[in-house]
């Protein structure tokens, strides 16, 4: 508690407030550019906390991942294009509110989600570190199979009308991301002796090119903005925050559920907030009375995702502060800066450095808190330049973003091609049905479903029927059950309205408020 | 405007050629490579089948709207490639000046005729938008953009 209470007055400085702030809005931009990512953010900002003290730099570090993850929602709503991987599921609900004038109502959800979901995950890590620590090692292979496979049942949700088509999206996900050398195997596959595909497709390249090209190129074919001119806010910005935290504190399930969601999902190395905040939606989606809304404009799908995917931040801290494994690519790098001060992961770390330590997980709460006015004063801003900005500049600046942002991934024009393929290729795709959201899914989840499946394989070569290892241990057994009770509560309720057994349910009749 | 496809047809066919492109070079792979591919492979193949046995029996939309004008759609997606083969060949700086400007003409003439002024109000406006993101790609970022020619 002494501890505490030192960390707590070592941040508690005009330097420390001041550098939060300033990691926070950093972060929300870059984090808000697509192509820029939170890894990225602190891969570019890294080299400014080198002549701050350690307590700092980690505070600065913490703020920008915490503004990087939710800046990303920004042009998830505004434009429909994921700024950071973790808010591809923002845009499924986030854009088509936008579409109908209702963006900063989004925006608002967004950030009061995330605002809650960073402090929520701060919590977590303060409370639970080493408990849940001891949870992140007992997933194996074998689970991570089961989890990515909870994951790909999404696909049904995100299907759109046909779920044969929506799994047909996924398949082709899987195996583009099955394009490069081979995870386990180490053999190059698919890359038709093209040397630059080696290094696989990657997720960011597939996800702005079907996330962002098909729009670009619908919004020049119609000759219209991202968002319409007539975007008025009923009674003004203050109206709809306060709506928004009304509709979000008034039925805190979702958000309740989303953020048990992010911090179990965080703890998993490897799996990272896009998946975090993908299978949040699926299950607001699904405990939802009105499923049928998800994808139209529902901003109950805005908040689990946004409210898990900043869990994530904190709670991905778990397994790195206390057993040195990042949960997600960003906390490599903090791993590195921890590394670099000396400090090593481990329960000492809560001990023999805890005001340091827990200085920078209490920093991360304070980032979380400032996310309310600099997102909400940040999110007005950028509101206004995407409604005001004529279309005939708007398009031709998100297109230059979005080729500068493909190509500093790995300064690869190839990239950039694959980019506009996909986007392109992804534009009559949608037109005949197949969605690009389950096409990216498959994309996040095949890499982790191959990684887990062939590692099993491979620990049960002796064994007499080698499946069998997928379900050795409990925990297995437990998420195959959780697989097979969500595939069966996707698909029952059309099955009892396709037999006749259950009344068909008009979405119009009852609408959530 | 509206063109007739069975797009269940039609997705199935999609599935199928795209299995087809990964089906022949599996040959030769590890079985630790390719136990997995080939498993969604085959899942593929039955799936874009299934489509095309529900195309013919029941299927669902027999057509497709494009919203907006198809030649400016094929417009856009020839000036994205375009773009990309200009930054290869001239350089970022050069080939987004031209490619920027004219898009940006090209777009406003959908609400009507561009006059000379209007075009010259648009110069200082553009160069500032390429400058803007190409000095904090550069400077702040330090991500080295393709010069092209000018290397």
């Amino acid at each position: 508690m002494d501890m505490l209470l030192e960390a707590l007055f070592s941040i508690l400085t005009l330097e420390g407030l001041v550098t939060i702030l300033a990691g926070v809005t950093a972060g929300l931009f870059i984090g808000a550019l697509p192509g820029l990512t939170a890894t990225m953010a602190l891969a570019v900002l890294l080299p400014f906390t080198f002549t701050m003290s350690p307590l700092q730099g980690l505070m600065a570090l913490g703020a920008v991942y915490m503004g990087a993850i939710y800046g990303g929602a920004f042009t998830a709503i505004l434009i429909n294009t994921p700024g950071t991987p973790s808010s591809i599921a923002t845009t499924f609900d986030g854009y088509p509110m936008a579409r109908q004038g209702r963006a900063y109502e989004a925006l608002a959800a967004a950030t009061i989600a995330s605002v809650v979901g960073g402090i929520i995950g701060v919590t977590f890590l303060l409370l639970l570190a080493p408990p849940l620590a001891r949870l992140a090692v007992v997933f194996g292979p074998a689970e991570m199979f089961w989890v990515a496979l909870l994951g790909l049942t999404l696909v049904a949700s995100l299907s759109s009308g046909s779920l044969l088509k929506g799994l047909l999206g996924g398949c082709i996900g899987m195996l583009l991301s099955t394009i490069g050398v081979s995870p386990i195997g180490g053999e190059t596959r698919f890359i038709f002796g093209i040397p630059a595909l080696q290094g696989g497709i990657e997720l960011i390249v597939a996800l702005i090119g079907l996330f962002v090209v098909p729009e670009l190129i619908s919004m020049a074919a119609q000759g219209r903005g991202a968002l319409p001119a007539s975007g008025k806010l009923e009674g003004g910005a203050g109206s709809a925050i306060m709506r928004m935290g009304r509709h979000i504190f008034g039925k805190p399930v979702n958000l309740i559920r989303s953020c048990i969601i992010g911090q179990i999902i965080a703890i998993i190395p490897g799996a990272g907030g896009n998946v975090t905040s993908l299978v949040a939606y699926n299950e607001a989606r699904r405990f939802s009375r009105d499923p049928s809304s998800f994808g139209k404009g529902n901003v109950d799908g805005v908040i689990a995702s946004e409210s898990s995917n900043n869990v994530m931040v904190a709670g991905s801290m778990v397994p790195l502060l206390t057993l040195g494994i990042p949960g997600a690519p960003p906390d490599a790098i903090i791993l590195g800066v921890l590394l670099m001060h000396g400090l090593r992961p481990g329960l000492d770390l809560f001990t023999e450095t805890g005001v340091l330590t827990n200085g920078f997980i209490l920093s991360m709460g304070f980032a979380a808190m400032f996310l309310l006015p600099v997102g909400l004063l940040g999110g007005r801003l950028i509101h206004r330049v995407v409604v005001k900005t004529p279309f005939y500049f708007l398009l031709p600046s998100i297109a230059m973003v979005t080729i500068l942002g493909t190509y500093a991934l790995r300064n690869s024009m190839t990239d950039v091609f694959i980019m506009l393929l996909l986007g392109s290729a992804g534009y009559f795709l949608r037109l005949i049905g197949i969605q690009a959201a389950p096409i990216v899914l498959g994309m996040i989840l095949g890499v982790i479903a191959e990684k887990g499946y062939v590692q099993t394989m491979l620990t049960a070569v002796v064994d007499p029927i080698p499946w069998l290892r997928l379900v050795a241990n409990p925990l297995s057994i437990v998420l195959a059950c959780l697989v097979a009770l969500s595939v069966a509560t996707t698909l029952l309720p059309g099955w009892l309205e396709r037999s006749g057994r259950m009344a068909k349910v008009d979405p119009d009749e009852e609408k959530p408020s | 405007m509206t063109l007739r496809l069975n797009t269940d047809f039609a997705a199935g066919l999609f599935g199928l050629l795209f299995a087809a492109v990964l089906w022949f070079p599996r040959e030769g792979m590890g079985r630790l490579s390719i136990i997995f591919p080939r498993a969604i492979l085959v899942i593929t193949v039955a799936l874009s089948l299934a489509l095309i046995v529900k195309a013919f029996t029941r299927p669902a939309a027999r057509e497709i709207t494009i919203e907006g004008s198809p030649r400016r759609l094929v417009i856009m997606i020839a000036i994205l490639f375009a773009w990309w083969y200009a930054i290869d060949l001239l350089g970022f700086l050069v080939a987004t000046a031209f490619v920027f400007f004219g898009l940006t003409w090209y777009l406003a003439s959908v609400e009507g005729a561009v006059s000379m002024r209007r075009l010259a109000q648009w110069v200082p406006i553009i160069a500032v938008l390429i400058g803007v993101f190409y000095l904090a790609f550069t400077q702040v970022l330090n991500v080295r953009l393709p010069s092209g020619i000018w290397s």
